[in-house]
């Protein structure tokens, strides 16, 4: 286990600037993904933007909630910034869509990428020690488990979906049925969580390959010593 | 205890509550200004500032500062967001968006929602309904088989539209279901793009009154009412409950500035919400679909626990306590204060069927403003002679024989008989009329044109 920790540390540090180019990369491919699905789905361009006091939020929120557990659900949905369409037809406009950046979301995304960055950088120039079908199947799990967690990290704002959690109004707006969107709500933390523990065991694999690929090496070269 | 130590407690008693006084209250409302229903504790308070008047300012508010904020939303569920971020203590929505916001702060270990009072209501369930397009040949819900309907979901109008098919007896494979919003749905509507959209108030009127759409099914035909109403965070009605009393004294007030002229009301509000004055008209006038009134009858409370029924079906929503999250307290409270009978109140429900019978038809003319009619003869006539003027009007109103609603007269199905015209919102109803009377079924101008002839004819 420590020698897994290690490589995996070691990995990150010896390609450092790589490591945050590839996290920062995919979090901000993400959300900007989110935001041309929304201009692709609906056919405009987004016509305004509110920025929010998160920290003033946070400290209220702190203050107001006495459970700590209310405090963390409540906290995960608070927004940073809100990029949208309004629609002027009627009335004096009314939101239509909005692409939200949460702060607890962004974190979310941001370790998903980070997880990726770390396996993607484990596995690369280790694809000759370890066995195709090990590589696949991590390369697999690390997607599935990738994508459980984008989806769960949804967080678009849709006018007509003024009931239901943000990341289930995203699978609505890109297409998902309503009702089956309705039914699918509530196993978004269970979504999130396989998310991640597959992306974690995908990682540990293709840094326990390297371990093995390392002492492979050893072992051959303690051979030619001999 | 020696007079020292008195004198120390004394000032330090003194000291407190000085602290206590010049607190600044945050009072942080949400409303929807597209939403008719909710205007009387909505932007009518804000714009006439029926909540300063109200607020207390003796004892310990003598020295309190008021800070009062208001933020207008699209729809009920970012307000019910913003008050569990405590951002708003106050929200003001509609049946399905506030039984959502109870649930939801039920659902947390620690803060909670109050069902405080309502803002008004129908009967029956007008406010919602379901239109097409205004060529379409769809007349009636059993029509939309095989068809795409769309409809805000999670919105009052989603509950109207799966329980008007299930009466219907239509089930949801029969039909195709499209999540809209109110504005693209209205937008496709004009188009022709959807076949029908179900919509909450005053969406369809709104449709209705811009010529894109004609109304296939009322809310009321559901026979559910249709309420709108205030929620406030319980820590903030613990703080500070006189301030919640003063909110429901201002709901109270706005109805009353309403009911005082609603013309008046109608044009001020046009300008402060942007929907059209001849649209809230059929809302807010005398005979129109909202009875204001604040009071939360037991009828409410079956419907919300009705519609509560509807979205546990439908969604995974978290249970309610009702006997906990309504409370009459500040209602009660708040008429005592106004020297009004809460009680005779509460028990006081108006039906329109009841309540319209033998009301004037009215003409709105956009210069000399509304004039009422109490014969079809004097109305169709009145509008035949404006026609010739070439006067401008903005609107007519005549009222649906079956359920007693206010109609705009150019959607209006018009039935001749031996005895007259009658009116009618669906053609079904005045189809069958017609054949019952021996009449003739009509739009306004065939009555006009009518009228015209029966006119020359005596002449």
């Amino acid at each position: 286990m420590a020698r897994i920790a290690s490589v995996i540390v070691r990995t990150i540090a010896n390609n450092a600037l790589r490591w945050w180019l590839i996290a920062i990369g995919l979090t901000l491919s993400y959300y900007m993904f989110l935001m041309l699905s929304l201009v692709v789905r609906f056919g405009s361009l987004p016509n305004y933007v509110n920025f929010y006091d998160w920290i003033s939020s946070i400290r209220m929120i702190i203050s107001s909630t006495p459970s700590l557990r209310d405090q963390i659900y409540i906290i995960r949905q608070e927004w940073l910034v809100e990029i949208g369409y309004m629609n002027y037809d009627f009335g004096l406009g009314l939101s239509e869509w909005s692409l939200v950046l949460a702060p607890a979301k962004m974190l979310a995304v941001f370790v998903l990428s980070a997880l990726v960055a770390t396996y993607v950088l484990l596995i690369r120039g280790r694809r000759k020690s370890c066995s195709t079908f090990l590589a696949r199947t991590s390369g697999a799990t690390a997607g599935m488990g990738a994508g459980c967690v984008g989806v769960a990290s949804i967080s678009l704002y849709w006018v007509v979906c003024c009931s239901t959690p943000t990341w289930v109004v995203g699978l609505a707006m890109l297409g998902l049925g309503v009702s089956t969107s309705l039914w699918i709500e509530p196993i978004g933390p269970w979504l999130s969580s396989i998310g991640f523990t597959l992306l974690i065991i995908s990682v540990y694999v293709a840094a326990s390959q390297s371990v093995s690929g390392d002492e492979l090496s050893e072992s051959k070269e303690i051979g030619r010593t001999r | 205890m020696s007079i020292y130590k008195r004198l120390v407690a004394a000032l330090l008693l003194s000291v407190m509550a000085v602290s206590v006084q010049a607190e600044t209250i945050r009072i942080a409302i949400g409303h929807q200004s597209m939403c008719t229903d909710t205007y009387t504790a909505g932007i009518v308070v804000k714009e006439l500032k029926l909540l300063e008047k109200h607020l207390p300012t003796t004892g310990k508010y003598k020295n309190a500062k008021y800070d009062i904020s208001w933020s207008d939303y699209s729809s009920g569920g970012p307000i019910t967001n913003q008050m569990m971020a405590n951002r708003l203590n106050f929200g003001v929505m509609g049946d399905y968006p506030l039984i959502v916001n109870g649930a939801n702060f039920q659902k947390t270990d620690s803060i909670r929602t109050k069902y405080i009072a309502g803002t008004g209501y129908n009967l029956k369930g007008s406010g919602n309904a379901i239109v097409v397009p205004v060529a379409s040949d769809i007349y009636q819900l059993e029509d939309l088989v095989g068809r795409e309907v769309s409809v805000p979901v999670g919105s009052a109008a989603w509950g109207m539209l799966l329980k008007a098919m299930q009466d219907a007896e239509i089930s949801s494979s029969q039909y195709v279901l499209k999540n809209q919003s109110p504005a693209v749905g209205a937008a496709n509507i004009a188009a022709g793009r959807i076949d029908a959209h179900a919509d909450f108030c005053p969406w369809s009127e709104l449709m209705e009154f811009r010529g894109t759409a004609r109304k296939i099914y009322d809310g009321s035909e559901t026979g559910i009412p249709y309420l709108h109403g205030v929620v406030v965070r319980q820590d903030f009605l613990d703080k500070y409950p006189e301030v919640a009393v003063a909110f429901v004294k201002a709901i109270h007030e706005a109805g009353e500035w309403i009911r005082e002229d609603p013309m008046r009301a109608v044009e001020k509000m046009e300008g402060w919400t942007g929907v059209e004055k001849e649209v809230l008209y059929i809302y807010f006038s005398e005979g129109g679909h909202l009875t204001l009134e604040p009071s939360i009858k037991d009828k409410w409370v079956d419907a919300l626990k009705f519609n509560h029924g509807v979205l546990a079906k439908e969604m995974d929503i978290a249970p309610l306590d009702f006997d906990e999250w309504i409370t009459e307290e500040y209602l009660i409270q708040a008429y005592k204060e106004l020297g009004i009978d809460y009680l005779k109140l509460k028990e006081s429900i108006v039906d329109p069927v009841e309540a319209n019978v033998g009301r004037p038809m009215e003409i709105w003319h956009s210069r000399d403003g509304i004039s009422t009619y109490e014969t079809f003869p004097e109305f169709l006539s009145a509008i035949a002679s404006f026609q010739d003027t070439g006067a401008k009007l903005n609107a007519s109103y005549v009222y649906d024989k079956e359920t007693g609603l206010k109609l705009f007269g150019k959607t209006a199905f018009f039935v001749k008989n031996s005895e007259g015209f009658t009116t009618f919102l669906r053609k079904p109803e005045a189809d069958a009329y017609a054949a019952k009377t021996e009449g003739v079924v009509m739009d306004l101008n065939g009555a006009i044109e009518t009228q015209r002839e029966l006119l020359a004819s005596v002449d």
